[in-house]
Protein backbone atom coordinates (compact mmCIF):
# COMPACT_ATOMS: atom_id res chain seq x y z
CA UNK A 1 0.00 0.00 0.00
CA UNK A 2 1.30 3.43 -0.82
CA UNK A 3 1.48 6.27 1.63
CA UNK A 4 -1.25 8.86 1.79
CA UNK A 5 -0.66 11.13 -1.12
CA UNK A 6 -1.66 14.74 -1.29
CA UNK A 7 -3.37 15.42 -4.58
CA UNK A 8 -2.76 19.03 -5.44
CA UNK A 9 -5.90 21.10 -5.13
CA UNK A 10 -7.23 22.18 -8.49
CA UNK A 11 -5.88 25.68 -8.80
CA UNK A 12 -7.68 28.21 -10.92
CA UNK A 13 -5.69 28.19 -14.11
CA UNK A 14 -4.17 31.37 -15.37
CA UNK A 15 -4.14 31.32 -19.10
CA UNK A 16 -0.71 30.64 -20.37
CA UNK A 17 -0.50 33.58 -22.70
CA UNK A 18 -0.45 35.78 -19.61
CA UNK A 19 2.87 34.29 -18.59
CA UNK A 20 5.59 36.54 -19.91
CA UNK A 21 8.02 34.68 -22.11
CA UNK A 22 11.24 36.03 -23.47
CA UNK A 23 11.36 33.68 -26.45
CA UNK A 24 11.12 35.03 -29.99
CA UNK A 25 7.81 34.44 -31.78
CA UNK A 26 7.31 31.02 -33.34
CA UNK A 27 8.04 30.75 -37.05
CA UNK A 28 7.70 27.91 -39.51
CA UNK A 29 10.67 25.82 -40.56
CA UNK A 30 12.28 27.04 -43.76
CA UNK A 31 13.80 24.45 -46.10
CA UNK A 32 17.21 26.08 -45.62
CA UNK A 33 16.83 25.64 -41.87
CA UNK A 34 16.06 21.94 -42.33
CA UNK A 35 19.12 21.49 -44.57
CA UNK A 36 21.34 23.24 -42.02
CA UNK A 37 20.01 21.00 -39.25
CA UNK A 38 20.59 17.86 -41.31
CA UNK A 39 24.14 18.97 -42.14
CA UNK A 40 24.80 19.52 -38.47
CA UNK A 41 23.39 16.10 -37.61
CA UNK A 42 25.73 14.36 -40.02
CA UNK A 43 28.86 15.89 -38.49
CA UNK A 44 27.98 16.12 -34.78
CA UNK A 45 28.21 12.41 -34.02
CA UNK A 46 31.33 10.32 -33.76
CA UNK A 47 30.27 7.95 -36.56
CA UNK A 48 29.71 10.87 -38.93
CA UNK A 49 33.10 12.40 -38.15
CA UNK A 50 34.88 9.05 -38.39
CA UNK A 51 33.40 8.46 -41.84
CA UNK A 52 34.60 11.85 -43.12
CA UNK A 53 38.01 11.43 -41.51
CA UNK A 54 38.30 7.96 -43.08
CA UNK A 55 37.51 9.35 -46.54
CA UNK A 56 40.15 12.06 -46.19
CA UNK A 57 42.72 9.59 -44.84
CA UNK A 58 42.13 7.23 -47.75
CA UNK A 59 42.56 10.13 -50.17
CA UNK A 60 45.75 11.12 -48.40
CA UNK A 61 47.11 7.58 -48.51
CA UNK A 62 46.31 7.28 -52.22
CA UNK A 63 47.97 10.63 -52.91
CA UNK A 64 51.07 9.57 -50.99
CA UNK A 65 51.25 6.35 -53.00
CA UNK A 66 50.83 8.29 -56.24
CA UNK A 67 53.50 10.73 -55.10
CA UNK A 68 56.03 7.98 -54.55
CA UNK A 69 55.11 6.12 -57.74
CA UNK A 70 55.02 8.96 -60.24
CA UNK A 71 54.94 7.73 -63.86
CA UNK A 72 57.32 8.95 -66.51
CA UNK A 73 56.79 12.50 -67.67
CA UNK A 74 54.79 15.28 -66.02
CA UNK A 75 53.25 14.97 -62.54
CA UNK A 76 49.68 15.50 -63.74
CA UNK A 77 46.78 16.67 -61.62
CA UNK A 78 44.66 14.10 -63.43
CA UNK A 79 46.79 11.29 -62.02
CA UNK A 80 46.57 12.62 -58.49
CA UNK A 81 42.84 13.27 -58.65
CA UNK A 82 42.24 9.83 -60.15
CA UNK A 83 44.27 8.14 -57.42
CA UNK A 84 42.54 10.08 -54.65
CA UNK A 85 39.06 9.61 -56.13
CA UNK A 86 39.01 5.82 -56.31
CA UNK A 87 38.58 5.25 -52.59
CA UNK A 88 36.65 8.46 -52.08
CA UNK A 89 34.05 7.55 -54.68
CA UNK A 90 33.55 4.25 -52.91
CA UNK A 91 32.95 5.79 -49.49
CA UNK A 92 31.25 9.11 -50.24
CA UNK A 93 27.91 7.49 -51.16
CA UNK A 94 27.89 6.03 -47.66
CA UNK A 95 27.37 9.62 -46.48
CA UNK A 96 24.21 9.60 -48.59
CA UNK A 97 23.07 6.22 -47.28
CA UNK A 98 23.69 7.19 -43.66
CA UNK A 99 21.95 10.54 -44.04
CA UNK A 100 18.75 8.61 -44.71
CA UNK A 101 19.18 5.53 -42.52
CA UNK A 102 20.85 6.68 -39.32
CA UNK A 103 17.71 8.28 -37.89
CA UNK A 104 15.82 5.03 -38.29
CA UNK A 105 18.67 2.91 -36.97
CA UNK A 106 19.23 5.22 -33.97
CA UNK A 107 15.48 5.74 -33.53
CA UNK A 108 15.90 9.52 -33.51
CA UNK A 109 13.34 9.59 -36.33
CA UNK A 110 10.78 9.71 -33.54
CA UNK A 111 12.04 13.12 -32.38
CA UNK A 112 12.79 14.39 -35.87
CA UNK A 113 9.33 13.67 -37.24
CA UNK A 114 7.48 14.93 -34.18
CA UNK A 115 9.38 18.22 -34.45
CA UNK A 116 8.96 18.32 -38.27
CA UNK A 117 5.85 16.34 -39.21
CA UNK A 118 6.06 17.10 -42.94
CA UNK A 119 8.35 14.21 -43.65
CA UNK A 120 8.96 14.63 -47.38
CA UNK A 121 10.47 18.08 -46.75
CA UNK A 122 12.76 16.59 -44.11
CA UNK A 123 13.78 13.75 -46.43
CA UNK A 124 14.49 16.19 -49.27
CA UNK A 125 16.56 18.28 -46.87
CA UNK A 126 18.54 15.14 -46.08
CA UNK A 127 19.21 14.57 -49.81
CA UNK A 128 20.40 18.16 -50.23
CA UNK A 129 22.49 18.02 -47.07
CA UNK A 130 24.15 14.78 -48.18
CA UNK A 131 25.04 16.31 -51.55
CA UNK A 132 26.36 19.49 -49.93
CA UNK A 133 28.45 17.52 -47.44
CA UNK A 134 29.92 15.26 -50.10
CA UNK A 135 30.75 18.26 -52.29
CA UNK A 136 32.56 19.83 -49.33
CA UNK A 137 34.49 16.62 -48.68
CA UNK A 138 35.26 16.28 -52.41
CA UNK A 139 36.55 19.85 -52.39
CA UNK A 140 38.93 18.95 -49.58
CA UNK A 141 40.12 15.99 -51.65
CA UNK A 142 40.56 18.20 -54.72
CA UNK A 143 42.56 20.66 -52.64
CA UNK A 144 44.80 17.82 -51.45
CA UNK A 145 45.24 16.65 -55.04
CA UNK A 146 46.13 20.18 -56.17
CA UNK A 147 48.61 20.54 -53.33
CA UNK A 148 50.17 17.18 -54.19
CA UNK A 149 50.53 18.18 -57.83
CA UNK A 150 52.18 21.47 -56.89
CA UNK A 151 54.43 19.72 -54.38
CA UNK A 152 55.44 17.12 -56.95
CA UNK A 153 56.28 19.91 -59.39
CA UNK A 154 58.29 21.69 -56.70
CA UNK A 155 60.37 18.96 -55.07
CA UNK A 156 60.63 16.17 -57.65
CA UNK A 157 62.13 16.37 -61.12
CA UNK A 158 58.66 15.91 -62.65
CA UNK A 159 56.94 19.05 -63.95
CA UNK A 160 53.49 19.81 -62.51
CA UNK A 161 50.72 19.62 -65.10
CA UNK A 162 47.15 20.77 -64.79
CA UNK A 163 45.97 19.81 -68.27
CA UNK A 164 42.18 19.45 -68.55
CA UNK A 165 41.63 20.67 -64.97
CA UNK A 166 38.15 22.13 -65.53
CA UNK A 167 36.78 19.07 -67.26
CA UNK A 168 38.18 16.71 -64.66
CA UNK A 169 36.68 18.72 -61.83
CA UNK A 170 33.27 18.94 -63.47
CA UNK A 171 33.29 15.18 -64.06
CA UNK A 172 34.39 14.42 -60.51
CA UNK A 173 31.74 16.62 -58.86
CA UNK A 174 28.97 15.33 -61.12
CA UNK A 175 29.87 11.73 -60.35
CA UNK A 176 30.03 12.44 -56.64
CA UNK A 177 26.65 14.16 -56.63
CA UNK A 178 24.96 11.36 -58.61
CA UNK A 179 26.55 8.60 -56.52
CA UNK A 180 25.56 10.29 -53.27
CA UNK A 181 21.99 10.81 -54.42
CA UNK A 182 21.88 7.16 -55.44
CA UNK A 183 23.21 6.14 -52.01
CA UNK A 184 20.65 8.37 -50.32
CA UNK A 185 17.87 6.89 -52.46
CA UNK A 186 18.88 3.37 -51.44
CA UNK A 187 18.98 4.52 -47.82
CA UNK A 188 15.51 6.01 -48.12
CA UNK A 189 14.10 2.75 -49.46
CA UNK A 190 15.92 0.50 -46.96
CA UNK A 191 16.12 2.10 -43.51
CA UNK A 192 18.81 -0.22 -42.07
CA UNK A 193 22.29 1.25 -42.59
CA UNK A 194 24.12 -2.04 -43.14
CA UNK A 195 21.51 -3.55 -45.46
CA UNK A 196 21.21 -0.35 -47.49
CA UNK A 197 24.98 -0.09 -47.94
CA UNK A 198 25.16 -3.73 -49.02
CA UNK A 199 22.30 -3.28 -51.48
CA UNK A 200 23.87 -0.10 -52.85
CA UNK A 201 27.17 -1.86 -53.53
CA UNK A 202 25.92 -5.26 -54.56
CA UNK A 203 22.81 -4.71 -56.70
CA UNK A 204 24.27 -2.53 -59.48
CA UNK A 205 27.55 -4.47 -59.46
CA UNK A 206 25.68 -7.74 -59.77
CA UNK A 207 23.80 -6.30 -62.72
CA UNK A 208 26.95 -5.02 -64.39
CA UNK A 209 28.39 -8.53 -64.12
CA UNK A 210 25.33 -10.64 -64.88
CA UNK A 211 23.50 -8.25 -67.23
CA UNK A 212 25.88 -8.39 -70.23
CA UNK A 213 26.05 -12.20 -70.00
CA UNK A 214 22.28 -12.49 -70.06
CA UNK A 215 21.16 -9.63 -72.27
CA UNK A 216 24.26 -8.76 -74.32
CA UNK A 217 24.21 -5.10 -75.38
CA UNK A 218 20.71 -4.61 -74.05
CA UNK A 219 22.20 -4.70 -70.56
CA UNK A 220 23.50 -1.18 -71.23
CA UNK A 221 20.00 0.07 -70.60
CA UNK A 222 20.38 -0.73 -66.92
CA UNK A 223 24.15 -0.36 -66.45
CA UNK A 224 24.29 2.56 -64.04
CA UNK A 225 28.08 2.50 -63.67
CA UNK A 226 28.47 2.77 -67.42
CA UNK A 227 26.01 5.65 -67.41
CA UNK A 228 27.78 7.44 -64.56
CA UNK A 229 31.10 6.90 -66.32
CA UNK A 230 29.74 8.52 -69.49
CA UNK A 231 28.34 11.42 -67.47
CA UNK A 232 31.70 11.88 -65.73
CA UNK A 233 33.38 12.05 -69.14
CA UNK A 234 30.64 14.45 -70.22
CA UNK A 235 30.41 12.43 -73.41
CA UNK A 236 27.41 10.14 -73.69
CA UNK A 237 28.85 8.32 -76.74
CA UNK A 238 25.49 8.59 -78.49
CA UNK A 239 23.86 6.54 -75.73
CA UNK A 240 21.49 9.22 -74.46
CA UNK A 241 18.41 6.97 -74.00
CA UNK A 242 20.45 4.20 -72.33
CA UNK A 243 22.04 6.71 -69.95
CA UNK A 244 18.70 8.28 -69.07
CA UNK A 245 17.04 4.91 -68.47
CA UNK A 246 19.89 3.69 -66.26
CA UNK A 247 19.86 6.85 -64.20
CA UNK A 248 16.07 6.74 -64.09
CA UNK A 249 15.92 3.17 -62.84
CA UNK A 250 18.84 3.23 -60.40
CA UNK A 251 18.63 6.81 -59.10
CA UNK A 252 15.33 8.55 -59.84
CA UNK A 253 13.08 5.55 -59.19
CA UNK A 254 14.62 4.65 -55.79
CA UNK A 255 14.54 8.34 -54.83
CA UNK A 256 10.82 8.61 -55.51
CA UNK A 257 10.13 5.21 -53.96
CA UNK A 258 12.25 6.10 -50.93
CA UNK A 259 10.49 9.43 -50.37
CA UNK A 260 7.14 7.69 -50.59
CA UNK A 261 8.16 4.80 -48.34
CA UNK A 262 9.78 6.91 -45.65
CA UNK A 263 6.86 9.30 -45.52
CA UNK A 264 4.54 6.40 -44.69
CA UNK A 265 6.88 4.24 -42.64
CA UNK A 266 5.86 3.53 -39.05
CA UNK A 267 8.27 5.37 -36.75
CA UNK A 268 9.28 3.00 -33.96
CA UNK B 1 -6.13 22.01 -25.27
CA UNK B 2 -6.27 18.56 -26.83
CA UNK B 3 -9.37 17.32 -28.61
CA UNK B 4 -9.71 13.76 -29.83
CA UNK B 5 -12.85 12.84 -31.77
CA UNK B 6 -13.94 9.41 -33.01
CA UNK B 7 -10.37 8.33 -33.53
CA UNK B 8 -10.06 4.89 -35.10
CA UNK B 9 -7.00 3.01 -36.32
CA UNK B 10 -7.15 -0.30 -38.13
CA UNK B 11 -4.20 -2.39 -39.23
CA UNK B 12 -5.61 -4.76 -41.80
CA UNK B 13 -8.39 -6.62 -40.05
CA UNK B 14 -7.27 -5.77 -36.49
CA UNK B 15 -8.59 -2.64 -34.87
CA UNK B 16 -5.99 -1.06 -32.60
CA UNK B 17 -8.09 1.93 -31.58
CA UNK B 18 -11.85 2.18 -31.93
CA UNK B 19 -13.84 5.40 -31.77
CA UNK B 20 -11.72 7.05 -29.09
CA UNK B 21 -12.84 10.50 -27.95
CA UNK B 22 -11.72 12.73 -25.09
CA UNK B 23 -10.55 16.26 -24.39
CA UNK B 24 -7.80 17.58 -22.18
CA UNK B 25 -8.45 21.07 -20.86
CA UNK B 26 -5.84 23.75 -20.17
CA UNK B 27 -4.79 23.84 -16.53
CA UNK B 28 -5.19 20.13 -15.98
CA UNK B 29 -3.13 16.97 -15.99
CA UNK B 30 -4.79 13.93 -17.52
CA UNK B 31 -3.51 10.44 -16.90
CA UNK B 32 -3.87 8.13 -19.89
CA UNK B 33 -3.98 4.57 -18.62
CA UNK B 34 -4.36 1.16 -20.12
CA UNK B 35 -2.65 -2.21 -20.27
CA UNK B 36 0.05 -2.91 -22.85
CA UNK B 37 -1.48 -3.28 -26.29
CA UNK B 38 -4.68 -1.47 -25.34
CA UNK B 39 -4.07 1.27 -27.90
CA UNK B 40 -2.40 3.87 -25.68
CA UNK B 41 0.70 4.38 -27.76
CA UNK B 42 -1.24 4.23 -31.02
CA UNK B 43 -3.52 7.00 -29.75
CA UNK B 44 -0.57 9.16 -28.66
CA UNK B 45 1.11 8.56 -32.01
CA UNK B 46 -2.02 9.61 -33.90
CA UNK B 47 -2.19 12.68 -31.68
CA UNK B 48 1.37 13.63 -32.63
CA UNK B 49 1.03 13.02 -36.36
CA UNK B 50 3.30 9.97 -36.45
CA UNK B 51 0.55 7.55 -37.42
CA UNK B 52 -2.29 8.58 -39.72
CA UNK B 53 -5.69 7.66 -38.25
CA UNK B 54 -8.03 5.45 -40.27
CA UNK B 55 -10.83 7.84 -39.34
CA UNK B 56 -11.55 10.58 -36.83
CA UNK B 57 -9.50 13.61 -35.85
CA UNK B 58 -7.08 14.68 -33.17
CA UNK B 59 -6.33 18.36 -32.74
CA UNK B 60 -4.05 20.39 -30.51
CA UNK B 61 -5.10 23.99 -29.86
CA UNK B 62 -7.61 23.48 -32.67
CA UNK B 63 -5.17 22.30 -35.32
CA UNK B 64 -4.11 18.90 -36.56
CA UNK B 65 -0.58 18.18 -35.39
CA UNK B 66 0.79 18.03 -38.94
CA UNK B 67 -0.71 21.47 -39.64
CA UNK B 68 1.20 23.17 -36.82
CA UNK B 69 3.88 25.28 -38.54
CA UNK B 70 6.45 24.57 -35.85
CA UNK B 71 4.91 21.96 -33.52
CA UNK B 72 7.62 22.17 -30.87
CA UNK B 73 6.57 25.73 -30.04
CA UNK B 74 3.04 24.63 -29.21
CA UNK B 75 3.35 21.11 -27.89
CA UNK B 76 6.18 19.35 -26.10
CA UNK B 77 6.31 15.66 -26.92
CA UNK B 78 8.24 12.85 -25.31
CA UNK B 79 7.19 9.44 -26.56
CA UNK B 80 10.36 7.47 -25.83
CA UNK B 81 13.24 8.86 -23.82
CA UNK B 82 15.50 6.10 -25.10
CA UNK B 83 15.16 7.30 -28.69
CA UNK B 84 18.03 9.78 -28.54
CA UNK B 85 21.30 9.58 -30.41
CA UNK B 86 23.89 8.09 -28.03
CA UNK B 87 26.73 9.85 -29.86
CA UNK B 88 25.56 13.41 -29.16
CA UNK B 89 26.04 15.25 -25.91
CA UNK B 90 22.97 16.30 -23.95
CA UNK B 91 23.69 19.92 -24.79
CA UNK B 92 24.15 19.24 -28.51
CA UNK B 93 20.84 17.32 -28.56
CA UNK B 94 19.05 20.38 -27.19
CA UNK B 95 20.98 22.88 -29.33
CA UNK B 96 19.91 20.99 -32.45
CA UNK B 97 16.26 21.20 -31.42
CA UNK B 98 16.62 24.82 -30.28
CA UNK B 99 17.84 25.75 -33.74
CA UNK B 100 14.85 24.04 -35.36
CA UNK B 101 12.39 25.64 -32.93
CA UNK B 102 13.94 29.08 -33.39
CA UNK B 103 14.73 29.63 -29.73
CA UNK B 104 18.08 31.03 -28.54
CA UNK B 105 20.94 28.74 -27.48
CA UNK B 106 20.70 30.08 -23.94
CA UNK B 107 17.29 28.45 -23.70
CA UNK B 108 18.95 25.03 -24.17
CA UNK B 109 21.32 25.71 -21.27
CA UNK B 110 18.47 27.02 -19.11
CA UNK B 111 16.48 23.85 -19.73
CA UNK B 112 19.46 21.63 -18.94
CA UNK B 113 19.78 23.43 -15.61
CA UNK B 114 16.03 23.27 -15.05
CA UNK B 115 15.97 19.48 -15.35
CA UNK B 116 19.12 19.05 -13.26
CA UNK B 117 21.43 18.00 -16.10
CA UNK B 118 23.71 21.06 -16.00
CA UNK B 119 26.59 18.93 -14.73
CA UNK B 120 26.13 16.32 -17.49
CA UNK B 121 25.60 18.74 -20.39
CA UNK B 122 28.87 17.85 -22.09
CA UNK B 123 28.55 14.09 -21.63
CA UNK B 124 27.34 11.89 -24.44
CA UNK B 125 23.78 10.65 -24.12
CA UNK B 126 25.09 7.09 -24.47
CA UNK B 127 26.51 7.46 -20.96
CA UNK B 128 23.24 8.74 -19.46
CA UNK B 129 21.09 6.55 -17.24
CA UNK B 130 17.45 6.04 -18.25
CA UNK B 131 16.42 8.57 -15.59
CA UNK B 132 18.80 11.13 -17.08
CA UNK B 133 17.44 10.46 -20.56
CA UNK B 134 13.94 11.06 -19.23
CA UNK B 135 15.13 14.40 -17.86
CA UNK B 136 16.74 15.25 -21.20
CA UNK B 137 13.49 14.28 -22.94
CA UNK B 138 11.56 16.58 -20.61
CA UNK B 139 14.05 19.39 -21.26
CA UNK B 140 13.59 18.84 -24.97
CA UNK B 141 9.79 18.87 -24.63
CA UNK B 142 9.87 22.13 -22.64
CA UNK B 143 12.41 23.79 -24.95
CA UNK B 144 9.90 25.66 -27.10
CA UNK B 145 7.88 26.86 -24.09
CA UNK B 146 4.83 24.87 -25.25
CA UNK B 147 1.28 25.17 -23.94
CA UNK B 148 0.69 21.42 -24.20
CA UNK B 149 2.74 18.44 -23.03
CA UNK B 150 2.31 14.88 -24.32
CA UNK B 151 4.42 12.43 -22.34
CA UNK B 152 4.57 8.65 -22.68
CA UNK B 153 5.81 7.00 -19.46
CA UNK B 154 7.76 10.05 -18.24
CA UNK B 155 8.48 8.55 -14.80
CA UNK B 156 9.87 5.32 -16.25
CA UNK B 157 13.38 4.67 -14.90
CA UNK B 158 13.36 7.62 -12.50
CA UNK B 159 14.34 7.35 -8.87
CA UNK B 160 11.87 8.48 -6.18
CA UNK B 161 13.50 11.90 -6.02
CA UNK B 162 13.16 12.23 -9.79
CA UNK B 163 9.53 11.15 -9.72
CA UNK B 164 8.71 13.74 -7.07
CA UNK B 165 10.55 16.39 -9.07
CA UNK B 166 8.59 15.46 -12.20
CA UNK B 167 5.30 15.63 -10.31
CA UNK B 168 6.13 19.15 -9.07
CA UNK B 169 7.18 20.23 -12.55
CA UNK B 170 4.00 18.99 -14.20
CA UNK B 171 1.72 20.43 -11.51
CA UNK B 172 3.48 23.77 -11.83
CA UNK B 173 3.14 23.62 -15.61
CA UNK B 174 -0.59 22.90 -15.35
CA UNK B 175 -1.13 25.55 -12.68
CA UNK B 176 0.21 28.12 -15.14
CA UNK B 177 -2.48 27.07 -17.61
CA UNK B 178 -0.63 24.29 -19.39
CA UNK B 179 -2.34 21.19 -20.75
CA UNK B 180 -0.76 17.84 -19.88
CA UNK B 181 -1.53 14.29 -20.93
CA UNK B 182 0.73 11.53 -19.66
CA UNK B 183 0.64 7.78 -19.78
CA UNK B 184 2.08 5.67 -17.01
CA UNK B 185 2.00 2.25 -15.46
CA UNK B 186 2.95 3.61 -12.04
CA UNK B 187 -0.59 3.87 -10.72
CA UNK B 188 0.39 5.33 -7.34
CA UNK B 189 2.32 8.04 -9.15
CA UNK B 190 -0.56 8.71 -11.52
CA UNK B 191 -2.95 9.06 -8.62
CA UNK B 192 -0.63 11.56 -6.95
CA UNK B 193 -0.14 13.64 -10.08
CA UNK B 194 -3.21 13.78 -12.28
CA UNK B 195 -6.55 15.57 -12.04
CA UNK B 196 -8.34 13.50 -14.61
CA UNK B 197 -8.16 10.00 -16.00
CA UNK B 198 -8.79 8.51 -19.40
CA UNK B 199 -8.65 4.72 -19.31
CA UNK B 200 -8.37 2.71 -22.51
CA UNK B 201 -8.92 -1.04 -22.78
CA UNK B 202 -9.08 -3.17 -25.91
CA UNK B 203 -8.83 -0.05 -28.08
CA UNK B 204 -11.85 1.68 -26.53
CA UNK B 205 -12.24 4.31 -23.84
CA UNK B 206 -13.59 2.52 -20.78
CA UNK B 207 -13.49 5.43 -18.33
CA UNK B 208 -13.12 9.17 -18.62
CA UNK B 209 -13.56 11.56 -15.74
CA UNK B 210 -12.00 13.31 -12.79
CA UNK B 211 -9.86 11.26 -10.47
CA UNK B 212 -12.22 11.90 -7.56
CA UNK B 213 -15.28 10.83 -9.51
CA UNK B 214 -13.69 7.65 -10.72
CA UNK B 215 -12.27 6.70 -7.35
CA UNK B 216 -15.41 7.66 -5.41
CA UNK B 217 -16.61 4.08 -5.55
CA UNK B 218 -13.54 2.67 -3.94
CA UNK B 219 -14.60 3.57 -0.42
CA UNK B 220 -13.16 4.60 2.90
CA UNK B 221 -10.67 2.82 5.13
CA UNK B 222 -11.41 2.84 8.83
CA UNK B 223 -9.76 1.30 11.88
CA UNK B 224 -11.19 1.38 15.38
CA UNK B 225 -10.08 0.57 18.91
CA UNK B 226 -12.60 -2.30 18.90
CA UNK B 227 -12.68 -3.77 15.38
CA UNK B 228 -15.55 -6.17 16.07
CA UNK B 229 -17.70 -3.53 17.72
CA UNK B 230 -16.99 -1.09 14.85
CA UNK B 231 -17.86 -3.76 12.29
CA UNK B 232 -21.22 -4.37 14.02
CA UNK B 233 -21.94 -0.64 14.36
CA UNK B 234 -21.29 0.06 10.68
CA UNK B 235 -23.23 -3.00 9.52
CA UNK B 236 -26.11 -1.94 11.75
CA UNK B 237 -26.00 1.47 10.08
CA UNK B 238 -26.59 -0.31 6.76
CA UNK B 239 -23.10 0.24 5.31
CA UNK B 240 -21.39 -2.33 3.08
CA UNK B 241 -17.97 -3.27 4.34
CA UNK B 242 -15.11 -5.66 3.88
CA UNK B 243 -12.58 -6.49 6.62
CA UNK B 244 -8.96 -6.11 5.52
CA UNK B 245 -5.76 -6.90 7.47
CA UNK B 246 -4.97 -5.61 10.99
CA UNK B 247 -8.52 -4.70 11.84
CA UNK B 248 -8.88 -2.24 8.96
CA UNK B 249 -12.31 -2.14 7.35
CA UNK B 250 -12.98 -0.96 3.81
CA UNK B 251 -16.42 0.65 3.74
CA UNK B 252 -18.43 1.59 0.66
CA UNK B 253 -19.33 4.99 2.07
CA UNK B 254 -17.93 8.47 2.58
CA UNK B 255 -15.73 9.29 5.55
CA UNK B 256 -18.58 11.37 6.94
CA UNK B 257 -21.06 8.47 6.84
CA UNK B 258 -18.54 6.19 8.53
CA UNK B 259 -17.71 8.81 11.16
CA UNK B 260 -21.37 9.42 11.99
CA UNK B 261 -22.18 5.72 12.27
CA UNK B 262 -19.18 5.18 14.53
CA UNK B 263 -20.01 8.20 16.68
CA UNK B 264 -23.61 7.09 17.05
CA UNK B 265 -22.42 3.74 18.40
CA UNK B 266 -19.77 5.33 20.59
CA UNK B 267 -16.93 3.62 18.68
CA UNK B 268 -13.46 5.18 18.95
CA UNK B 269 -11.69 5.59 15.61
CA UNK B 270 -7.93 5.35 15.23
CA UNK B 271 -7.83 5.89 11.47
CA UNK B 272 -10.30 7.17 8.90
CA UNK B 273 -9.31 7.95 5.32
CA UNK B 274 -10.13 7.64 1.67
CA UNK B 275 -9.04 4.34 0.21
CA UNK B 276 -6.09 5.14 -2.08
CA UNK B 277 -3.52 3.42 -4.32
CA UNK B 278 -5.17 0.07 -4.22
CA UNK B 279 -8.31 1.96 -5.24
CA UNK B 280 -6.85 3.03 -8.55
CA UNK B 281 -5.28 -0.37 -8.99
CA UNK B 282 -8.61 -2.14 -8.42
CA UNK B 283 -10.37 0.31 -10.68
CA UNK B 284 -7.76 -0.23 -13.38
CA UNK B 285 -8.20 -4.00 -13.35
CA UNK B 286 -11.97 -3.76 -13.20
CA UNK B 287 -12.07 -1.45 -16.19
CA UNK B 288 -9.47 -3.09 -18.36
CA UNK B 289 -10.05 -6.80 -17.67
CA UNK B 290 -10.72 -8.75 -20.84
CA UNK B 291 -14.38 -9.84 -20.89
CA UNK B 292 -13.30 -13.47 -21.33
CA UNK B 293 -11.17 -13.41 -18.18
CA UNK B 294 -12.77 -13.65 -14.74
CA UNK B 295 -12.59 -10.32 -12.95
CA UNK B 296 -10.60 -10.75 -9.71
CA UNK B 297 -11.86 -14.26 -9.06
CA UNK B 298 -12.05 -13.69 -5.28
CA UNK B 299 -15.85 -13.62 -5.22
Amino acid sequence: MTTVTDVAPATTAKHRSEVATSLPPARGQSFLKLVTIELRKSVNTRSGRVLIAAILLIALAALTWQFTHLPQGDAGFEGFLGAASTGVMLLLPVIGVMAMTSEWTQRTALTTFTLSPRRVRVQLAKFVSAVVLSVVVMTAVVALALASTALAGGITDHAASYAGLGGQLAGAYLTVALNVVMGAAFGAVIPQTAVAILAYFIAPTAWSLAGPALFKDNANWLDVFGALGRIAERDLHGMVPETLVSVGVWIVLPTVLGLWASSRREVK
Amino acid sequence: MITVENLTKRYGSTTAVQDVAFTVQPGSITGFLGPNGAGKSTTLRMLTGLTPPTSGTATITGKRYADLPNPGRVVGVMLDAAAQHPGRTGRETLLLNASLLGVPKTRADEMLEAVGLGHAAKRRVGQYSLGMRQRLGIASALLGDPAVLILDEPANGMDPEGIRWMRGLLQDFASRGGTVILSSHLLGEVQATVDRLVVIGGGRIVANGSLEELLAGSGTLVRGLDPIGLNEALTAAGLNLEPLHDGVLRVDATAEQVGRAAAAAGQILLELRQSDGAGLEDLFFQLTAEPSQPVAAAA
